[in-house]
This record gives C-alpha cells, structure tokens and sequence, in this order.
C-alpha cells in the first residue's frame, strides 16, 4: 500500500537574527544586522501508511512544529522532498487541506463567538461536505462522547477540555485522511485526557484516520501510539514499535531495597556480590538496575535475601518516559 | 470536490454573516457603545469642518457644499472597508502570537477565509452619516436628478470604495515582514482624513504621488468630479474604476504573498 | 533607591521599542506626510480666504501648530485605555497588580521608555523640519523652556484622563467604543486638530474650563509666542497645575472605587 506521508531528506533551515545585548547594542542593532542560518529540521526521512497512530516526540524546538508546517503545507521544505496523499503540500495547499485535519493544542479554530453547531456547519459547507456523511458523523459523534450539551454552547464559554474536544471533532468531520494532532492534552486533567484519548482512538478505529500526534505526556503515547518517531535538534533519533524501544534498552528493571545500618557500605557490598548490575544508594534506598536477560529479579531477589534482612522492597518498571528521556540525554547507541 | 466559483463564496459569506450577526446580538452593551463611539466620530468631524469653513469660506475654489459633498463622498467610499475588511487590524496579532496559522489549514481561498470572520455593524452608522451628506449637499448643489446619475454614482462609489480596501489591506499586510506594522496601518487609516481635500491643493509631485502610489485620491476626489463637475471631468476620473479594481488586485496579490510565506513562528 | 527602579523600567521601554526600527521610519515617514499634507492645505487655505492672518493666526502659525500638536500626539499616545482594557478582560492584569508598585504608577514609567524614543523619532525631527520650513517661525527663547514645562505638565493630565478612561473598561467590554469616544473629545476639545484660536467665541470660552485645552493648547500657545508675558505664563501654567491636581485625584478616586470590580470579574 502507498504511504499517506512519504518524506524523504527534508531539511528546513531559517534565518535567526542575533542580537547584541544592552542599550549600546539595541542602537547597533539598528543600523547593522547579523544573521545566523538555523537547521530547524535537519534530513529527516519517514513514511506513514494509512491508520497508523504515530507518536511524535521531542523536547521542546526540536524540530516537531516545523515538520509538521511542511506536512500541512504551510512551511516549505529547503530541501528534500515530501508527499502527501501523492501531492506536494506546499504547491496544492488548498487540495491538501481538504484531505487533512489540524488540531494546535490551544488554538481552538473554530468560531469564538458561535455555538458549536453552527460552526460545524459552516464547516459543512467550507469543506463540501454531503449531508449524509454530515449525519453519519454526527451519529458517530453521539455514540462516542455526549455531545449534545456542547453543540449549543459558544466556544469562548466552553472549558478548554471541551474546546479541545470540540477542536478534534471539527478536525475529523470532514473525513480526512490524515489528522494532525499537536498537544492536544496539554493542560487538561486526569479525567478529560483519558477521555480524549478514547475518542482519538476510536476516530482512529472508526475511519482509519492516520493520526499524527505531538505530546510530551507518555500517558498519551502509551495510551496510542504503537509508533514513535524522536527528534531533538532537527535529527531523527528514533524511528520504530514503541515495545522495540523499550527492547532496545534491555529490559531493566529497579529493585529497590531497605536494610538496617550504612547504606553506603551495604551497597558496596553488594555491588561486589552482584558486578554485573549497577547498584547506587540514597537516604532510604539501595538500588540495584537489574537487566532481566541475565538473571531474574527473583534470583537476585534471594541472593540478597540469604546475606541480610530486609526490611522494605520495591520494584520499578523503566517508563517509556524514562527511555526517551535516556534518549534525548545520551542518543541511541 | 466540486469547483469552488464565486457563487460559493457569496452564499458561504451570506452564511457566516448571518451567524456572526446573531452572536453580536448577545453583545448588545458594547453594541451599543460602539455606535456612540462611531456617531461621535462622525459628528466630531463634522464639527471640525464646521468650525474650518466659519473662518473661510472656500478652499481653492471649492465651496462649502461642494467640500461637503467630497466629504459625504469619502464616507460612503470608506464604509466598505470598514464593514467587511476590519479584521485587517487583528493581522498584526495573530501574526505576531503565532495564531495566524489556524486560518492555513482550510480548503478555500486563505484572504477570503481571513476577511470574512469579521463584519463590522458599526460602519453602518458611519455610512448613514455619508450618505445623508451627500444627499443634503447634493440638493444644496442643485445637480439634478436621472437615473444615469444614481448608477454613475453607484458604479463610482462601490470602485472607489476598492482604493481604501486596498491601501488598508496592503498596511495590514506590511505585518508579514514588519514587527510591529500598527504604525503602518494607522496611518494608512489617518489617510481617511485626507481624502476629502481636492487633489488641485496639492504641488503637481505630490498630485502624482497620490494619485499613482498613494491613491488617496481615488477614493473621493477622481470619483466625485463626475457627478460634482459633469462639464470638466478628467480622463482620471472616467479611469478611476480601473484604478480601483487594479489597485485592490495589487494589494490582494500583496497580501496572499505575504500569508504564503507566513511560516508561523510565534509558536 | 526608589528611583531606581523607575528608570529601569525606562530603560526596559527603550530596549524593547528599539527592536523595531522599521515602525520608527514609519512613524516619522507618516509625521512627514502629515506635515506635506497639512501645509498644502493650509496653504491653499490661506490663499483662498486673501488673508494673512485669521483670528490672530497667521498661515505659518497654523502650520507650526498643528503639526506639532500632531507630533505631540504621537508622542504622547500611550495606548492606555487598550492595556488596561484587555488586562482587564483576559484577567492579566491581577499579575500587574501584584508588583510592589501602584498599578497607575507601573504602568506610567514602563511606557516612559517609549517617551524618550519617541522624543528623539519623531518630535525632534518634526520640530526641526518646522523650523526650516517656516524659515525661523519658531521662536527660540525663554519660552523654549516653559514649553518643556507644560508639555510634561501636559503629559501628566493626559495620562490621568487615560487611565481614568481605561478604569471605565471594568464596566464594559467594550474597549473600542470607550476608547475612540475619548480620543475623539480629547482632539477636538483640546484643539489638536483645529487651534481653539478658530473656535466661535461661546465653545472657546467654553473650552477653556475643560481640562482637555491644557493637554495640547497650552504647550503649543505658549511655544509660539516668542515674547511672552511672564504673567501670562504663569497664568497656563498654573491653570495646567491644577488640572494636573484635579485629574490625579479623581483617576485615583475611580480606580480605587472600582478595584473591588476587579477580584470578581478577574482570573
């Protein structure tokens, strides 16, 4: 099957304007300027089929906002070439965005001052919509959140968790082929992001929408995405299943252990028992970062339970967070 | 996906404005406050030109009436800009905040999409204002009355309207490339006040500059001649439909340049 | 110490509008083209009537006056009802309110940055250019420096009639509306755009017990009169020192009966 999103070597650069510090400076500044040319996006490839749920991760500026502009056709590439839906974004801007739905965090898009309603019809009208995908979708909709009492709502009224729903419904009514999604849980709480989360799910099911989405909450890409794509600085550091990250680092886990007298001393004693893992200590705990292809927690587990008593236990599994954070820090190796 | 002609557009706009009426109703207060606010700059302005024509009673050969009706005229011609085009004035913060972006991700023409999110009621009132001096100053003058008149000025006026359309739609766009464009679009607003005066004031470099790069006087002056002065009416006059729909072209075309290169930094 | 912090915030203000050279050419592109258009028509104006002097005006004290006033508008526009209005809308402003400065205070001397480019971007060229093009109309003497005197004086109650202005938008949402309304009664009243020289007898006596005439009026009166009656000045002078008074007690007054408005609506 043919990619929806097909990049190849795209590499984005800017003009950044450096500037001098202090009043002394501001007045240069006037007269004389001084460029610096910034890679924002830097020979990036990747190729999305159709229904994916692909996670897109990065710290902040590196690179996530910029390809997603090339994707959506409001940025042009300064090299390499991108495809979407077989077309070049750019060129057939508004061709493509008829096939694509946009949701920026907390820009909502729709209309400030009307209900609801009327701002998906004029969306109706604005992307051709027929009416019996009009009543299909709003039957969707139905079933999948309680909309009824926000449809007569204004958006300046709604809370922002309402306001991005609202926002992810209005991108999907259209039945595009593709949806951008970027941070569409910043800010919300505990309840709301889950159940924002099950309405992109099941959109994504429903339809078989290719979903892009940018988030810097692994409870979103957990939830959602089976791929991940990392970037830092304009590169890709990753590319792949979101289990095969976690394979990529060994399956690790942390034994946590507390016993009686020095902890320093005690976790130098073990670390010569067990010099095969990393054993650190803190005010309360002795931790041992044991990597399960070599022997089991419940082996080690007893091995440190035959020299001593211990008093307290805990184990930690290494978070999808934890990886990615190991990635920014150190790259994959 | 079906050709998106002109047709579209009106019966979409029609839309939108219906909807946008209703949502300002549920502003009555600052409805309200807002058209004082227009009538007192309205009756401001009269009051200066009042108080101008006290102390002297003509002005290169244009008497008070005559001044009155340019006036008249230049409101009328002004209206459209102020009715349909007022989101103008919002560019510079959605460009600056970044928030322009979300109007780049729709099918349809991105200048229209942009315009049409904001009509403007108060202009309304500014228009009433227009037409009934030209009207009053119209009787006053003793021009006559035909129907060929009624179209001429009709013709005249909706083209004329196009110059100021366009010098504030090409100030809004400086926005795409300056920080801070306000400066630039309140003073393509201040150029308003001008365009009331007659162009013949003016030494002849000047007269071209406005009529050519700054084409105030499009926007009042060239129009008016033909109803005011039907016996000397300059080829300028006759041209300034042309004029009009060429300059909005050129602003329009402005404008779309500088939304396409928009790379919605901000964010 | 305590001035200290002042002048920083001067200084914050100066940095931040030197990032936009390009609105600073504008600025002064625009006062210049104020300046062409003013002195052409005032020209044609002064030619038509036969005239040299009109209500003790001459042709090039007109010029000198109204483009100065312009200049002094810019120069003293500091968008304060528009701050105050949005930070009161969106509820920002409860941030301003907890610096440990009075809110009128804070916001006074984080503008007074822009006072200081704006009086070297636009005032001081448009001075200058008036002088050459009047040929030395511009008397320069002692009244050089009662000018100084008044225009500060002159900045003062300016700012306490904005602020006061812009505590109104507490009660309404209507920012635009309250806004022009000022603007439009401070021009006219103060005789920014037409010298109150030009005003029929009653207004002018009229005008002359509001406070709005010692915003633009005085400072420009006393420039012009090259030999002035130390009486005289005293007598503006001290008019605009009450008006100073008056207007800061009663903006303080509002704002601090209005304040409470603030902790329900805000946030």
């Amino acid at each position: 099957m043919a990619p929806v999103i097909d990049i190849k070597n795209i590499t984005k650069e800017f003009k950044v304007l450096n500037r001098r510090e202090g009043l002394a400076g501001s007045i240069k500044d006037l007269f004389s300027r001084d460029y610096k040319i910034v890679k924002a996006v830097d020979n990036i490839t990747m190729s999305i089929g159709q229904g994916e749920i692909v996670g897109y991760l990065g710290p902040n500026g590196a690179g996530k906002s910029t390809t997603i502009k090339m994707m959506t056709g409001v940025l042009e590439p300064t090299s390499g070439e991108i495809l979407v839906n077989g077309k070049l974004p750019y060129r057939n801007r508004s061709k493509n965005a008829q096939n694509i739905g946009v949701v920026f965090g907390q820009r909502s898009q729709l209309w400030w001052a009307l209900p609801l309603v009327e701002s998906f019809k004029l969306l109706k009208d604005i992307y051709q919509i027929s009416d019996e995908q009009y009543d299909g979708m709003m039957k969707l909709y139905q079933s999948l959140v309680d909309i009824e009492p926000l449809l007569h709502k204004p958006v300046r009224q709604m809370s922002l968790g309402q306001r991005t729903l609202s926002d992810i419904l209005a991108a999907f009514l259209h039945d595009p082929k593709i949806v951008f999604l970027d941070e569409p849980t910043i800010g919300l709480d505990v309840s709301m992001k889950a159940k924002i989360r099950t309405l992109i799910h099941a959109l994504n099911k429903e339809k078989n929408t290719t979903v892009i989405l940018t988030t810097h909450d692994m409870g979103d890409v957990d939830a959602l995405c089976r791929r991940i794509v990392i970037i830092d600085k304009g590169r890709m550091l990753y590319d792949n299943d979101i289990s095969h990250l976690k394979g990529f680092f060994g399956s690790y886990r942390t034994l946590k252990i507390r016993v009686d007298g020095d902890l320093s001393k005690e976790s130098a004693v073990i670390a010569k028992e067990f010099p095969e893992f990393k054993v650190s200590a803190d005010d309360e705990w002795i931790s041992l970062l044991v990597d399960e292809e070599k022997s089991t927690i419940m082996d080690v587990f007893t091995g440190l339970q035959k020299k001593r008593r211990i008093s307290d236990m805990q184990l930690e599994e290494i978070s999808t967070e934890d990886v990615i954070r190991k990635i920014y820090e150190e790259g994959v190796k | 996906m079906k050709r998106k002609g002109l047709l579209f557009y009106i019966k979409l706009y029609c839309k939108i404005l219906s909807q946008d009426l209703k949502s300002k109703m549920s502003y009555r207060a600052d409805f309200i406050i807002s058209t004082i606010g227009m009538i007192f700059t309205n009756i401001a302005g009269f009051v200066s030109f009042w108080i101008m024509f006290r102390n002297f009673s003509s002005i290169n050969g244009w008497g008070y009436h005559e001044m009155l009706f340019l006036y008249g005229f230049s409101l009328v011609s002004l209206t459209p800009a102020q009715c349909f085009f007022d989101n103008n004035w919002s560019l510079r913060n959605y460009v600056y905040t970044g928030d322009f972006i979300k109007y780049c991700f729709r099918p349809i023409n991105l200048f229209f999409y942009y315009q049409s999110e904001v009509f403007d009621v108060k202009g309304l009132g500014q228009l009433a204002f227009g037409l009934g001096t030209v009207i009053y100053s119209w009787i006053k003058l003793g021009l006559g009355f035909t129907p060929l008149m009624v179209l001429k000025m009709t013709v005249f006026l909706l083209t004329a309207s196009l110059v100021m359309i366009a010098l504030q739609t090409a100030a809004a766009a400086t926005c795409f490339w300056i920080n801070n464009s306000f400066y630039v679009l309140d003073l393509a607003y201040k150029f308003r006040d001008y365009a009331k005066y007659p162009i013949t004031i003016f030494s002849p470099v000047f007269r071209t500059i406005f009529t050519f790069i700054i084409p105030i006087a499009f926007i009042s002056y060239y129009p008016s001649l033909v109803i005011l002065r039907p016996d000397e009416v300059p080829l300028l006059s006759w041209l300034s439909p042309v004029f009009g729909i060429a300059f909005f072209y050129i602003a329009y075309r402005i404008w779309m340049f500088g939304a396409l290169k928009y790379n919605g930094t901000g964010s | 110490m305590k001035l200290k912090k002042y002048i920083s915030l001067t200084r914050a203000g100066i940095l931040e509008s030197l990032q936009f050279r390009l609105s600073m050419l504008v600025l002064c592109a625009g006062n210049l083209l104020y300046l062409i258009v003013i002195y052409f028509l005032w020209k044609a104006i002064y030619a038509s009537s036969g005239q040299d002097s009109v209500n003790g005006m001459t042709f090039h004290d007109t010029l000198i006056y109204l483009v100065l006033a312009t200049s002094l508008f810019n120069f003293m526009e500091m968008y304060t009802v528009w701050q105050m209005g949005r930070g009161i809308q969106s509820g920002s402003i409860v941030l301003e309110l907890l610096k440990p400065m009075q809110y009128k205070t804070y916001m006074f001397w984080s503008y007074s940055g822009n006072f200081v480019v704006n009086f070297f971007t636009t005032f001081l060229p448009t001075f200058i250019v008036v002088c050459i093009v009047t040929k030395g109309a511009v008397p320069l003497g002692m009244n050089l420096l009662y000018f100084v005197i008044a225009v500060v004086m002159a900045v003062i109650i300016n700012y306490n009639i904005d602020f006061f202005v812009g505590t109104i938008c507490m009660y309404t949402e209507s920012i635009w509306g309250i806004n022009i309304m000022k603007q439009v009664i401070v021009l006219l009243l103060s005789g920014a755009t037409i010298p109150i020289a030009f005003f029929p007898e009653t207004i002018r006596r009229i005008v002359y017990y509001l406070p709005f005439q010692s915003i633009y009026n005085a400072p420009l009166t006393i420039l012009l009169n090259g030999d002035p009656d130390i009486k005289d000045v005293a007598v503006t002078l001290g008019t605009q020192l009450i008006w100073v008074v008056v207007t800061m007690v009663i903006s303080k007054l509002f704002w601090k009966i209005s304040l409470p408005q603030i902790t329900v609506n805000g946030g």
